[in-house]
């Protein structure tokens, strides 16, 4: 069951529109607009940059663009030679690459590395040539010797607390020079070494299913990097020391371990592609890894890491060394100069840095702007509520005299609940259920604290309230008080963007006779405190959810309403009645019996957003209205880029809004029909209703904005019907 | 420099002339309560064009003008007109004109009760917003709109329409010339002590122009972006003269004449009293637009809540710079303050918005 459906019966009411003058409201024009509005699904760009994999999309356009170009010049670049060579280059860098990336995200910087991988990669020959030792204790043992500089990096930056920049500076030139003076004395003996092993042939010249060794073993590597960085305790805290080390040292992450340990990975890493690199060239010489330094921070920055640490991930990396190293042998190949490589690269990384800076600052302000998305919706000419046109809507004064109760003593109960004793039960916005006792219900008494903002309740047979948490979903409270969580989450949606398994805003709910569990979640775009944009918005993004206490299983029935918001069910406990607020209607669903899964819409034209739906003492339903419709904003309703210009350019306390400052009651029977309706129209004694409930002859009122309840005394109701006896039966006891 | 690309830019960007930003109420216009708290006088339909006449207080209310010498619980009628009274002044030699809507000017004779219409030609009457005498023999009248009707202000300012004048009247003769065109809404004038320059209120682009009589030079904004729409002025015993302002500006009204096919739209099929528009008094019906900031909150309207309708009178000092400033908040009931006339110690205010005339009492702050 779809909007579609919905909305299909929704635009066949199109006949009772009002249409005063204008221009023709049949037109072509109008007919294009609808579509577009309706078939154009332009709210996905909004949805798109939500997601956390949106910061790869400035690198990884990068990488297309660069790649193209190169293409485009250099089309023998993508032969399969030349591509396996790349590929083995890249195993090496990219794991340089990576070592620069677990030390920048930490907060530092290691400009050692390219040193460390020329020692890596003159230790490795040392050993196997002139050393003459087994390739699986040269690989430890290089691995183990870089990691040491590393460690000598870790202890003076982590424990000694010196600055990283100068520190590895320092180790670059040492190193450096220790290299120098190893190679002057044993270069000439390596030379005329030979290393005869099938692994170390196959380390570097080999191929692993298909792919260059190096290459797989790089990948290998960045997927456990991957894992690490995103999914891990350690990769979390390295992270957070990037982002405040001074944070991060209050919550207890023990910071100079982790910087050094990050140091050491680093070096260790070096070593690794520095053995890699001695497999695939067998040689050493001065320059080897020269200038090293500088293409693997291009590479890291182009990426999208950040240097200031706390934010990167390893595809990133991955992408900046992919264009780095395009570049670099693209540069050769062309035959240009020997500073046009650096400039090229130097260029690239001042453009991707600019609109990497660029995005990264606005990125947040453009995803307010954009992800608003609204509907084009008609809305049917509203019943009248003018006070002698004879409408049963037409305003009155009946509730003008309303008691208080819990005057200042709530904030925001939005719905009120009776158990068997005639307590009185309300939510608040601090996420409390309160309670007040009979006879007086003058003092409030602090029940159960669950936290969000508690919303609709319901009493099961139990006598648990049952109660939807927005910002949180669905929770119990037993008689006693202990509460518990019945269910946050539902069935994600196959095509949605939006992660829509989570619960934003569990609004009402209502149980079936065999326990079923039925509650509306209001919207899955928006959070709790920004409705007012899904009000502006007026789309299907709300669905009714069924929760099953026998298999325990929590499911999605109905998808794409315009903010559902009160459920009751029926009587005959197959169907329920839903209300959906920006739509000003009200619907029936069947959830069992013969016309399982059909809709109906019972009222189409309500004056006002109704909100919850209770049944009433003679087999009627009492609905809220929480706010008026007004002519201005219906209006508005009808052009999508309207309202998306006001929310881009006003503040959101000067959006025009539907009117939620003055509401009613009205009753309707399970026909449809309209029977009467109560106002409060001074808007003074009980200006915001959002749930009415009736108790044993009384009618009592709660609002979401509102700092009390009201009662209504409901002339000639049943004084002994409650609303437990009525899904329950009779009382216990 | 502006050319077509910087525009069409600013138009999608919302900057520049596109601006929807309206400028803070601070320093002398800093909101207060005055207005609110100030002393009732008397509960009426509609009063405006309150005017001074020898000891008593000249006030008309639709189509009635009426007298209050002292007692204010008994207001005496002195004349009834065919159509409602648009603006009054009051000469040096005791004569009061009064124009409406569909006999123009008249002059009336307070001690006979007695009016006789005077016949001007050219002079577009329907749209009289403001008069004031430059002499015995010379009246200055402001004429808000050739296009709308006094009554069609709302449409006037959502349009955004530049069609108003200023002309002066030879009460010798009978003639009338336009001494300046081209003004958005003059909604109000007086002369100053040098009788050669007036201040005029251009409403829509709020702010004071000064008008050089003879026309010698081109009209001069003296003070500029106004939190309001600046409306009647009249004058300060200190000095400089007290301006009231009908109504406020508001971002979301700013946004509404930017965008032309909602505005259509609204004009065409929405009652006038539920436009987006600035109105004289608001809050009677939840038909009316709402604003996000003016949802209440735990019962409470927040007094600083964007609203249609506010009460602001202002004393300007000879620079014609603000000294003080007199306000109704929003919630509040006395909005739509049309005209001021300071009688005895204190000022007296007509709340056409709130069918009410207030004195305010002025110790220092006048």
């Amino acid at each position: 069951m779809t909007a579609a459906d919905i909305e299909g019966r929704a635009a066949l009411n199109d006949d009772a529109e009002l249409r005063t003058g204008g221009s023709g409201s049949r037109s072509i024009w109008n007919v294009l607009e609808r579509w577009r509005y309706r078939f154009v699904p332009d709210r996905l760009i909004g949805e798109i940059l939500t997601k956390r994999w949106i910061d790869s999309a400035i690198p990884f356009t990068v990488l297309v663009v660069v790649l193209g170009v190169i293409a485009w010049l250099l089309p023998s670049m993508f032969q399969p030679s030349s591509l396996v060579i790349a590929a083995r280059q890249l195993g090496e860098f990219g794991l340089v690459c990576l070592a620069m990336m677990v030390v920048v995200i930490a907060g530092g910087i290691d400009l050692s590395v390219s040193s460390n991988f020329a020692l890596g990669n003159f230790l490795a020959l040392y050993l196997l040539n002139l050393g003459g030792w087994p390739v699986w204790a040269t690989i430890p043992a290089v691995v183990a010797a870089c990691g040491l500089v590393g460690l000598f990096n870790g202890i003076l930056i982590g424990y000694l607390r010196l600055r990283a920049f100068l520190t590895t500076l320092v180790t670059l030139i040492i190193v450096r020079a220790l290299v120098d003076i190893l190679l002057l004395k044993y270069a000439q003996a390596m030379s005329t070494g030979f290393v005869d092993d099938a692994f170390w042939d196959l380390l570097g010249l080999g191929n692993v299913a298909g792919l260059p060794t190096s290459f797989v073993v790089m990948l290998v590597v960045f997927a456990i990097a991957h894992i690490l960085f995103s999914r891990s305790g350690p990769g979390w805290r390295a992270m957070a020391i990037g982002g405040s080390r001074k944070s991060s040292h209050n919550i207890g992450i023990n910071v100079p371990r982790t910087v050094c340990v990050t140091y050491v990975i680093s070096g260790m890493l070096c070593g690794l592609a520095g053995l890699l690199y001695a497999s695939r060239l067998g040689g050493a010489g001065t320059d080897t890894g020269v200038g090293l330094e500088i293409s693997v921070l291009t590479a890291v920055v182009l990426g999208g890491i950040s240097l200031g640490g706390g934010r990167g991930t390893v595809a990133k990396v991955l992408i900046g060394a992919i264009v780095v190293l395009m570049l670099t042998n693209s540069v050769i190949q062309l035959g240009l100069n020997a500073g046009s490589g650096s400039m090229v690269l130097g260029l690239t990384l001042i453009f991707a840095v600019f609109v990497d800076v660029k995005w990264m600052k606005h990125r947040d302000k453009l995803l307010n702007k954009v992800y608003m998305s609204p509907a084009l919706v008609e809305m049917p000419r509203p019943a009248s509520t003018d006070r002698n046109s004879g409408s049963p809507y037409a305003l009155n004064d009946k509730l003008n005299g309303v008691d208080i109760i819990g005057l200042g003593q709530v904030e925001g109960p939005e719905d009120v609940l009776f158990d068997n004793d005639d307590n009185l039960y309300c939510g608040n916005r601090q996420g409390d259920i309160i309670r007040f006792r009979p006879p007086l219900y003058d003092k409030a008494e602090h029940f159960a604290h669950i936290g969000g903002h508690t919303l609709g309740m319901a009493l099961d047979k139990d006598e648990n309230i049952l109660v939807c948490v927005g910002g949180m979903g669905l929770y119990k409270v037993s008689r006693a008080g202990e509460v518990s969580k019945v269910t946050d989450e539902t069935n994600r949606a196959r095509f949605s963007i939006i992660d829509d398994s989570r619960l934003r805003l569990a609004d009402d709910l209502d149980i079936a006779p065999d326990g079923r569990v039925f509650f509306s979640e209001a919207t899955i775009r928006y959070e709790m405190h920004t409705w007012p944009m899904d009000a502006l918005e007026s789309r299907g993004n709300g669905r009714i959810i069924g929760w099953d206490p026998k298999t325990g299983k929590t499911r999605t029935v109905l998808r794409g309403l315009v903010f559902p918001n009160g459920i009751c069910i029926e009587p005959g406990g197959q169907s329920l009645l839903f209300a959906e607020s920006w739509a000003c209607r009200v619907s029936r669903y069947w959830f069992d019996g013969p016309n399982e899964g059909k809709v109906e819409v019972l009222i189409r034209d309500l004056p006002g957003y109704p909100d919850n739906i209770n049944r009433s003492s003679d087999g009627n339903y009492w609905i809220a209205l929480l706010g008026m419709r007004s002519p201005a904003l219906d209006v508005a309703l009808r052009m999508p880029g309207f309202r998306r210009r006001m929310a881009r350019r006003l503040a959101p306390d000067e959006w025009l809004y539907p009117n939620l400052n003055t509401g009613c009651v009205i009753k309707m029977s399970p026909e449809g029909r309209t029977l009467e309706a109560l106002w409060d129209q001074k808007a003074k004694n009980h200006p915001m209703i959002t749930s009415m409930r009736e108790h044993k002859g009384y009618l009592y009122l709660g609002g979401i904005s509102n700092n009390r309840i009201g009662r209504y005394k409901i002339p000639g109701a049943d004084a002994q019907w409650s609303g437990f006896q009525s899904y329950w039966g009779k009382a216990h006891g | 420099m502006a050319n077509v690309f910087t525009l069409a830019a600013d138009r999608f960007l919302g900057r520049g002339e596109a601006s929807v930003a309206i400028p803070p109420m601070d320093g002398a216009l800093k909101p207060n309560s005055a207005v609110d708290k100030a002393e009732h006088l008397l509960a009426i339909a509609r009063p405006d064009n309150l005017l001074r006449a020898g000891n008593s207080v000249l006030f008309s209310s639709g189509r009635k003008l009426l007298a209050v010498s002292g007692n204010w619980s008994r207001p005496e009628p002195v004349v009834e007109c065919e159509a409602e009274i648009l603006a009054t002044a009051s000469g040096p030699d005791g004569s009061i004109a009064v124009f409406d809507e569909v006999r123009g000017l008249s002059l009336l004779d307070i001690s006979k009760r007695s009016m006789v219409r005077r016949n001007i030609a050219r002079l577009p009457f329907a749209s009289v917003t403001a008069a004031t005498f430059r002499d015995a023999d010379t009246l200055l009248v402001c004429i808000g709109s050739t296009r709308n009707s006094v009554t069609e202000w709302q449409r006037d300012l959502l349009d955004s329409e530049v069609a108003g004048s200023v002309w002066s009247v030879d009460l010798r003769t009978s003639e009338a010339k336009p001494i300046a065109q081209d003004l958005s809404y003059p909604a109000g004038c007086i002369v100053l002590a040098d009788g050669k320059s007036a201040l005029v209120s251009e409403s829509w682009k709020n702010r004071l122009v000064l008008l050089d009589l003879d026309q010698k030079k081109a009209p001069v904004p003296v003070l500029t972006a106004l939190p309001g729409y600046p409306g009647r002025l009249s004058p300060r015993a200190r000095g400089g003269a007290w301006l009231s302002l009908f109504a406020p500006r508001n971002q979301l009204v700013e946004f509404v004449r930017r965008e032309r096919t909602y505005r259509r739209a609204m004009m065409a099929e929405v009652p006038k009293e539920f436009w987006v528009a600035p109105a004289l008094s608001s809050g009677a019906s939840f038909s009316e637009p709402m604003q996000g900031g003016a949802l209440i909150q735990m019962g409470i309207l927040k007094p600083w809540a964007p609203t249609r309708s506010y009460g602001l009178v202002v004393a300007l000092d000879d620079h014609h710079s603000p000294v003080a400033s007199f306000h109704s908040r929003t919630g509040g009931s006395r909005h739509g303050l049309t005209s001021t006339v300071e009688y005895g110690s204190g000022l007296v205010v007509a709340s056409k918005g709130g069918d009410e005339i207030i004195s305010i009492a002025l110790s220092d702050g006048g």
